[in-house]
């Protein structure tokens, strides 16, 4: 028999396919970019949070009265901060998302819930440890890890009674607050942890970093 | 964009492709995929040869479905060729022979040393004297009806082989009734692949012949896993065509055990796999659909189910830790180009597999097993897909 190549055939099939990978393309898009606008709005909303704290620790700083409403509330927007990291984090990791000047934002908000946290952890006498993870996300092959590392300890630690917050920078970002950190803590090299401010350079597994903490590193 | 991601886009645009080649096929011929062929009348020699190795189970009922055929039984040559079972078919057989010697239709039954079911196919056809050869399994019994249904679509000369609609017995276990919703799929996908000249396989249950192609092309490789696909592939390599029935009835016995189905599976895998292998050459223009579609796709199809394997591993071991504190979140901010492919692919394909039960209303398959087959054959084809590759690595023996 004649055999023949139903060219019309593949060629519709490719074109419509095209058209549904488009359309697909263009959902995916119209997602990414809607959660990327609701994670922006969540930094707004967070950054108020954070504003009206700062004022109610500048009028009422100089008394432990006022520590349960700030632990409290603190409390609240670190748990915010941290998920709303995590979901950059995802968009990043999972579907190349990324808006550098959204992390740059989310940056000033951590920087200024770490401060905020020293504030509270030396006028209330409040044990948590405050952990900066330095990173570097196109000059560091372990930095991956060692976020893991962090958070595999942090749990560990958690399990134990001891409660660490945590604070992540890319330090190769172009930020002004990662910057300006980076400068404080002298940090040179990736990946670089800082424990209640003491530089730790290089990597750490989880029991070296469970070890830190405790005072047995 | 990095490796993983564009591996990621290119199975989702094959899988787009292969969906929308079988939906554009299905569209062009909806009115009349179904039509059964117009009885020429005429009533050729029809041989009917039946390989049997320790099918006494079976043997039985398959040789009273064959006798009881609507069809001339001057005109029937039926060849029974016992391949040195172990068991009571060959006497059970001969005892049939015996009942029937002094009338049509003629029913010659042999006996020979164990060779394989190709050395036993060619046997058989070294004695037919049909100028159509039926080849059936043993264990399948036909509808009175099959040889009168498949006889029209011979209808030109170069149609040298026509494959029936092969099903699942009724009242199996449930592993054959989750069988039953497969073989109508694949049943209703031949019927498509029909109409682009592909279809890729004789089934071993039945399928008939022109005598003639078995001196042009050769008849069985005796040596093959699933010589039933590779004297089809013969045949689309001689340019000639084959047709697909979706009426003429055929009931076989598949699996009714788990050890059983992987076996066969494996079997099938392993054997198709080589066969594609060795008819690469194929791959050319001349060959029309079946060279520049259908045996592409059987190499695209195992590698995209690999890549998609090890995609999945490499996803859920990649994982980033921090996705337990955000796992609801995750499922939102996770939705996009992926999750529109697969659920068109998912919603097409489920669509497919209505319009492929739905065209044999009299098989009354349950809801039930037509959502086991949706949701758990992935799970089934992961298990055989893997073990043959493994096994073919290790250059593992096998049987029929």
């Amino acid at each position: 028999m004649e055999r023949k190549v139903s060219i019309s055939l593949y060629a519709w099939a490719f074109f419509i396919s095209l058209i549904i990978f488009a359309v697909g393309v263009f959902i995916g898009f119209t997602l990414d970019s809607s959660n990327m606008d609701r994670i922006s709005s969540t930094l707004g909303d967070t950054s108020s949070r954070l504003s009206s704290l700062q004022l109610l620790i500048l009028m009422e700083g100089n008394t432990s009265a006022f520590c349960p409403v700030f632990t409290s509330q603190l409390d609240d927007i670190d748990k915010q901060v941290e998920k709303t990291g995590y979901e950059l984090s995802y968009l990043e990791d999972q579907k190349g998302v990324f808006d550098p000047e959204l992390k740059k934002s989310y940056f000033v908000q951590e920087a200024e819930s770490y401060l905020l946290s020293k504030k509270v952890k030396s006028l209330c006498g409040d044990k948590s440890v405050l952990l900066i993870n330095f990173y570097s996300n196109t000059n560091c092959t372990r930095c991956k890890d060692e976020g893991t590392r962090i958070l595999e300890a942090r749990d560990s630690l958690e399990s134990a009674g001891i409660r660490m917050k945590l604070f992540s920078f890319d330090g190769d970002l172009g930020s002004p607050v990662a910057d300006a950190f980076k400068a404080e803590f002298n940090v040179t090299s990736y990946p670089s942890i800082v424990i209640d401010e003491k530089l730790y350079p290089g990597y750490f597994d989880q029991n070296q970093l469970v070890n830190i903490v405790k005072g047995k590193g | 964009m990095d490796l993983v991601m564009l591996l990621n886009y290119g199975i989702a645009f094959f899988t787009l492709f292969v969906v929308n080649v079988f939906i554009l096929i299905f569209l062009e011929h909806r009115d009349h995929y179904k039509e059964r062929p117009k009885d020429t009348g005429k009533r050729p020699m029809v041989s009917i040869i039946i390989p049997a190795y320790n099918e006494g189970l079976y043997i039985a009922n398959c040789l009273k479905t064959v006798l009881a055929l609507d069809y001339p039984a001057d005109k029937l040559d039926i060849i029974v060729v016992d391949d040195g079972s172990k068991d009571g078919t060959y006497k059970i057989a001969k005892g049939f022979e015996s009942a029937n010697a002094n009338a049509p239709p003629s029913l010659r039954v042999f006996t020979k040393k164990n060779g394989g079911k190709g050395a036993a196919l060619n046997y058989g056809i070294a004695r037919a004297k049909g100028e159509f050869i039926a080849t059936m399994d043993a264990d399948s019994y036909l509808s009175p009806g099959v040889v009168n249904e498949l006889l029209p679509l011979f209808d030109e000369d170069d149609v040298m082989a026509v494959t029936p609609a092969v099903k699942v017995k009724p009242d199996g276990s449930w592993l054959q009734e989750f069988q039953r919703v497969e073989y109508l799929l694949i049943l209703f996908s031949r019927k498509l692949l029909s109409f682009i000249d592909s279809v890729p396989v004789t089934p071993g249950p039945f399928s008939m012949f022109r005598a003639k192609v078995f001196e042009e092309v050769g008849r069985f490789d005796e040596d093959n896993l699933v010589e039933d696909q590779e004297i089809a592939l013969r045949i689309q390599a001689a340019n000639y065509k084959i047709r697909s029935s979706m009426s003429a009835e055929v009931y076989t016995e598949p699996p009714d055990n788990m050890k059983d189905l992987l076996k066969q599976r494996i079997r099938w895998q392993r054997g198709g796999f080589r066969n594609y292998w060795k008819y690469r050459h194929l791959m050319k223009p001349e060959y029309g659909d079946f060279g520049m579609y259908f045996v592409p796709l059987n190499f695209a199809t195992i590698t995209a189910f690999f890549l998609m394997l090890g995609l999945l591993i490499n996803s859920y071991i990649s994982t980033p830790y921090y996705t337990k504190y955000i796992w609801v979140e995750s499922f939102g901010l996770g939705i996009g180009l992926f999750t529109f492919i697969g659920a068109f692919v998912f919603i097409t394909s489920t669509y497919f597999l209505y319009l492929a039960v739905k065209s044999f209303p009299e098989e009354k398959v349950k809801l039930r097993y037509i959502l086991a087959f949706i949701f758990f054959y992935w799970f089934l084809s992961i298990g055989y897909n893997t073990l043959f590759v493994y096994k073919e690595f290790r250059k593992e023996a096998t049987s029929w």
